[in-house]
C-alpha cells in the first residue's frame, strides 16, 4: 500500500498537472501610445441606443481602443463621462432606448424598443467637464461633420462638445491638438452621411468630394503636424444598417383578411398604373415628379427608414392611401448618390493613409460583412435589427459587442501596419441588447 | 414588422476529452502499466476487453476490480486576446470490473463478464471563458457490459467474443449570446440517457514459446439518445423562441481493430506491442433535431469529418521478485480531429504518451495492480463553424489500481 501512496505523491507532486499559462507577448512597436486621441461623430463617443449615457461611453470605439493601447504602454484615457445613473438624453431631448413591450394600435402587444424614461437626462447639457489635468482623448462628438472640425466657437452649436470644451471660442481640432497627441485614431465623416441618410435625402446636403478632401485633409495634416502616427478609417454604407434595412420596400403584406383594402387600393390606383396583390407589395410614396398626382410605389432598392410611425402605417393606411413623404425614404437617386459620395470620400481617406503611411481601417468592409452575418467565438453577429447582435437599439450605432468587435478591426490595422502586438478585445465580454 | 429572430449557432457535443475517442485504453490496470497494450498477452480478466480470445488460455477463475483516476487539465488560450482559460474538471473516475470463469480446471471453456467505462469524463471550463457559447460543461458516462465465451481449440489458438450493451447519460451545457435584462447569459442544458449495441471479438494464437499474436474487432456502437430533454434559461420575452423540450440525437463509438504481438523470452520477461485501427470516420456529422422548432431553434447539423486513425502502444513487464512485477509503456496516437474541427470537447491532437505500473502479490490469490499514465498535447486552431481561434494544451495523469482475486 506504501508503494501506492508513493506512486501517486509522484503522480502529483512530480508532474505539475496544470499547463502552464505564459503572458502574450504584446509591444506597442512603431508606435507611441503614450498619449492617445481619437477623433469622430457618434459612432465614436458611444452614443447608442439613440442617446449618450455612460455604459455606452465605456464602451465606445475609443475607449475599448485606448483600453488595449494602455497594455502597451498607453496613458490614461479620460472621456467626458456622464453619470452612470443618468437615463442619458438625445438632442431630441429623449432618454436611451431599451427592450420592452409595447401595445400597437391593433392592441397587439409585442418585444419593441420603448424609451427608458419620458424624457432624457437634460441636466448633462449644463455640465462642462473640461479640466486641464485630465485630457479628454475621446473626441468622438455625436453630429460632429468633417467641415465642422476646425469651427470655432463650435460648442454654440453642438451640445455635446459643449460638455467638454475648454473654452467658449474652441473648435474641436484645436482642443483635440492640445492634448499634444502622439497617436491617434481618425472615424470621420460617417456623421455628414448619416445626416443625409436619416433625413430621407431631405433638406441635408452631402459636401463635395473637393469640400472633403480639403476639410479632411486640413485635419490629417493638423494630427501629423507634431508626428504623430495613426490609424484613419473608411466610411461604411450607412444603407446597410438596420435602421434602413429592417422595414422592406415590399412590405406591405395583403391576405386573404384584406380583400376590402385590396379592392380598394386597386381601385385608387389602377388609374395610376400601380397594382397591388395578394402577397407582399410596395409601399406608396410621395414622388413629386412620378405623376400628376406626385404618388408612386416605392421601387426595389429603395430603403424604408425605422423613424416610420409604424401605427399609422399599420392601423391608417399611411404608406398606402397615404402615401409616405420623401423624408421616410431614401429614393434610388438618394441612394446612388449616397453611395457614390461614400466611395469617392473613401478614395481620398484610401489615399490620405497611403501618402502619409498612415494604417487604414476598411469599416466599409466591417459593416458589409456584418450584413452578410458572421460568427466569432460561437457568437453569430448581424445586421438584423435587434437580434443580430451587434448594433443598439436604434439601428444605427453599434452596442458593446458590435464597438468590441469593430475595435478589433482597427487593432488588427494598427498591428500590422505598425509592427505591433496590441492584444484584441474580448468581445464575447462585451454586451448586447438585453431582454426582458 | 420588428419581430425578433434568434439565430442560434450550432449545438455541440462529442465525446470526451481524453479520446483518441474512447479508445482511452483505461481498462486493465496491468495493460495500462505496459502502454495501454496487451492483445496478444493474457495476464487477468481484463483481458475479456483487450482481447475476447485470450481468455481461453487462462486456467483460473478469477475476479478483477480497478478504478483510475483521471486528472486532467487544459489551458486554452485565445490567440487575438491572448487570455487564458482553464478547465476545472471533477476528477475522471473510470472504472472496470471482471469477472472469468471455468466450469473445471484446464476447461476449454470459459466464461466471462466484462463492465467497464470507456467514457467517464467530466470537461467543465470557467465561468465565463472565452469559448462560453460553443461549450460551459460535458457531462459523459457510458456503461459497457460484455457478456464474453472463450474457447480454446488447442494449445496454440484460442477464440472469443460476446456482445456488448451500451448505456449512458450525457449532459452538455452552454451559454446562449442572449442577455437577460441584468445583462447575465441565457443558458441550455440538454441531457439524456443514451443505449446502443455492438460486439468484441478477438483471436489469439500462441506461434511459438515464446512468440503470439492477437488479432481483435470491436464494432461500432452507435449510442441513440432517443428521449434528450432540452432546457433553456432565457429571458421570458424569448421562451416562445427556445422552447424547453425533446430532442434526438446520436453519437457513434468507431470500431476498433487491433493486431497485437507478444513477446515472453522468459518466465520473467513480457513485452507487448499493439497497433489499433480506430474507425473514426464514421463521426461525420452531429446532428441536433428539436421535437419543436421556431424561427430561432432550427434542427442543427455540424460537421465533424473526423477520419481513421492508428494508434501503435507497447510496453515491458519484468518480475522483479516473486512479489512484484514492474511495468513500463507509451505509446503514439493520431488524432481523428482535423483542422478546422477542433472543439472544446475535444482538444486533440496527435499524442504521445508514457505509463508505468506495478504489481504487487499477497499469495497466491490475492494481488494488487497499479499504474499511472501521463500526456501533454498542445492543439492550435480556428473552428469552422464557431471560429474559435486559439491553442488547447491539455495534461493529463491517470494513476489507477485494480484488486485481483483468484482460484
Amino acid at each position: 500500500m506504501k508503494y501506492f501512496i508513493l506512486i501517486v505523491a509522484i503522480g502529483f507532486g512530480v508532474v505539475s498537472c496544470k499547463p502552464k499559462f505564459e503572458e502574450p507577448a504584446m509591444s506597442a512597436g512603431e508606435i507611441d501610445p503614450a498619449r492617445f486621441i481619437m477623433i469622430g461623430g457618434a459612432h465614436t463617443s458611444g452614443y447608442a441606443d439613440d442617446a449618450l449615457y455612460a455604459e455606452g461611453q465605456e464602451n465606445s470605439l475609443a475607449n475599448l481602443i485606448a483600453g488595449q493601447l494602455e497594455k502597451v504602454g498607453g496613458g490614461s484615457f479620460y472621456q467626458p463621462l456622464i453619470s452612470s445613473n443618468s437615463v442619458g438624453v438625445n438632442l431630441n431631448g429623449l432618454s436611451k432606448l431599451i427592450l420592452g413591450y409595447k401595445t400597437d394600435c391593433e392592441n397587439v402587444t409585442s418585444l419593441s424598443p420603448v424609451r427608458l424614461a419620458a424624457g432624457g437626462d437634460l441636466s448633462i447639457w449644463s455640465d462642462n467637464l473640461y479640466n486641464a489635468n485630465f485630457h479628454f482623448g475621446n473626441y468622438g462628438v455625436p453630429g460632429l461633420k468633417v467641415s465642422d472640425a476646425f469651427t470655432a466657437n463650435y460648442a454654440a452649436q453642438n451640445n455635446y462638445f459643449n460638455r467638454m470644451k475648454s473654452a467658449v471660442s474652441a473648435s474641436v481640432m484645436e482642443d483635440a491638438m492640445a492634448q499634444n497627441p502622439t497617436f491617434f485614431s481618425l472615424f470621420l465623416g460617417l456623421d455628414d452621411v448619416m445626416a443625409y441618410a436619416k433625413a430621407g435625402g431631405k433638406g441635408q446636403t452631402l459636401p463635395t468630394v473637393a469640400e472633403f478632401q480639403a476639410d479632411y485633409t486640413a485635419v490629417v495634416e493638423a494630427l501629423i503636424s507634431s508626428g504623430a502616427k495613426g490609424v484613419l478609417a473608411t466610411i461604411p454604407d450607412v444603407t446597410k444598417m438596420p435602421y434602413f434595412t429592417t422595414i422592406p420596400y415590399n412590405g406591405l403584406s395583403l391576405t386573404e383578411a384584406d380583400e376590402s383594402n385590396l379592392q380598394l387600393l386597386n381601385n385608387v390606383y389602377n388609374p395610376l398604373g400601380y397594382f397591388f396583390d395578394y402577397g407582399n407589395n410596395p409601399f406608396m410614396m410621395v414622388d413629386s415628379t412620378a405623376n400628376d398626382f406626385s404618388v408612386r410605389q416605392l421601387l426595389p432598392g429603395e430603403y424604408l427608414l425605422l423613424s416610420l410611425p409604424l401605427d399609422s402605417v399599420k392601423c391608417n393606411q399611411v404608406g398606402v392611401l397615404y402615401p409616405f413623404r420623401d423624408e421616410f425614404v431614401l429614393t434610388l437617386q438618394e441612394v446612388n448618390l449616397l453611395r457614390s459620395r461614400i466611395a469617392s470620400y473613401n478614395q481620398v481617406i484610401v489615399n490620405l493613409s497611403n501618402q502619409f503611411g498612415l494604417a487604414l481601417v476598411r469599416t466599409d468592409e466591417f459593416i458589409g460583412s456584418l450584413s452578410d452575418g458572421f460568427v466569432s467565438n460561437g457568437v453569430s453577429m448581424s445586421s438584423k435589427f435587434v437580434s443580430g447582435g451587434a448594433y443598439s437599439l436604434d439601428g444605427i450605432h453599434l452596442n458593446a459587442r458590435g464597438n468590441a468587435v469593430l475595435a478589433n478591426e482597427f487593432i488588427k490595422a494598427i498591428n500590422s501596419k505598425y509592427k505591433a502586438r496590441i492584444p484584441a478585445v474580448n468581445a464575447t465580454a462585451a454586451s448586447a441588447n438585453f431582454f426582458p | 414588422m420588428l419581430k425578433l429572430l434568434l439565430a442560434l449557432s450550432g449545438f455541440i457535443f462529442s465525446q470526451v476529452l481524453f479520446s483518441q475517442g474512447f479508445q482511452v485504453n483505461f481498462q486493465g490496470q496491468k495493460q495500462q502499466g505496459m502502454g495501454c497494450a496487451g492483445t496478444a498477452l493474457f495476464q487477468d480478466g481484463a483481458s475479456l476487453f483487450y482481447n475476447p480470445g485470450s481468455a481461453g488460455f487462462s486456467n483460473e477463475n478469477s475476479v478483477n476490480v480497478a478504478m483510475t483516476g483521471v486528472l486532467a487539465n487544459v489551458l486554452y488560450v485565445d490567440s487575438a486576446t491572448g487570455q487564458g482559460y482553464r478547465t476545472n474538471s471533477p476528477i475522471g473516475t473510470p472504472f472496470s470490473a471482471y469477472g472469468l470463469f471455468q466450469s473445471k480446471k484446464e476447461a476449454r471453456l470459459k466464461y466471462g463478464i466484462a463492465v467497464y467505462t470507456p467514457f467517464g469524463s467530466t470537461v467543465q471550463y470557467e465561468d465565463d471563458w472565452i469559448g462560453r457559447f460553443a461549450l460551459t460543461r460535458l457531462e459523459l458516462k457510458a456503461i459497457f457490459i460484455q457478456p464474453t465465451l472463450s474457447f480454446r481449440f488447442n494449445d496454440y489458438v484460442s477464440i472469443g467474443g460476446g456482445p456488448i450493451l451500451t448505456t449512458g447519460n450525457v449532459n452538455l451545457q452552454k451559454d446562449i449570446p442572449v442577455q437577460f435584462a441584468d445583462g447575465s447569459y441565457a443558458h441550455v442544458e440538454l441531457s439524456g440517457k443514451a443505449m446502443g449495441y455492438g460486439f468484441n471479438a478477438g483471436i489469439h494464437a500462441k506461434l511459438s514459446e515464446q512468440l503470439a499474436l492477437g488479432l481483435t474487432y470491436r464494432s461500432q456502437v452507435n449510442m441513440n439518445l432517443n428521449n434528450g430533454y432540452a432546457t433553456f434559461t432565457v429571458p421570458s420575452s424569448l421562451e416562445p423562441n427556445f422552447p424547453s423540450g425533446k430532442f434526438t440525437s446520436s453519437l457513434p463509438l468507431p470500431s476498433v481493430t487491433t493486431v497485437g504481438l507478444a513477446f515472453t523470452p522468459s518466465e520473467k520477461f513480457a513485452a507487448v506491442l499493439d497497433i489499433n485501427h480506430v474507425g473514426w470516420k464514421a463521426y461525420d456529422t452531429l446532428a441536433f433535431d428539436y421535437e419543436q422548432n421556431t424561427a430561432s431553434l432550427a434542427d442543427t447539423k455540424s460537421a465533424r469529418n473526423y477520419k481513421d486513425i492508428f494508434a501503435f502502444r507497447g510496453g515491458f513487464s519484468y518480475r522483479v521478485m516473486e512479489e512484484m512485477d514492474v511495468r513500463l509503456g507509451g505509446g503514439y496516437g493520431f488524432s481523428p480531429v482535423q483542422n478546422g474541427y477542433v472543439t472544446p470537447e475535444t482538444p486533440d491532437k496527435n499524442r504521445a504518451y508514457y505509463t508505468f505500473g506495478w504489481t504487487f502479490r499477497f499469495g497466491e490469490q490475492f494481488s494488487m495492480d497499479v499504474s499511472v499514465y501521463y500526456t501533454q498535447i498542445k492543439r492550435g486552431d480556428r473552428n469552422l463553424e464557431t471560429n474559435l481561434a486559439g491553442t488547447f494544451t491539455t495534461k493529463a495523469i491517470a494513476p489507477g489500481f485494480s484488486l485481483v482475486y483468484k482460484w
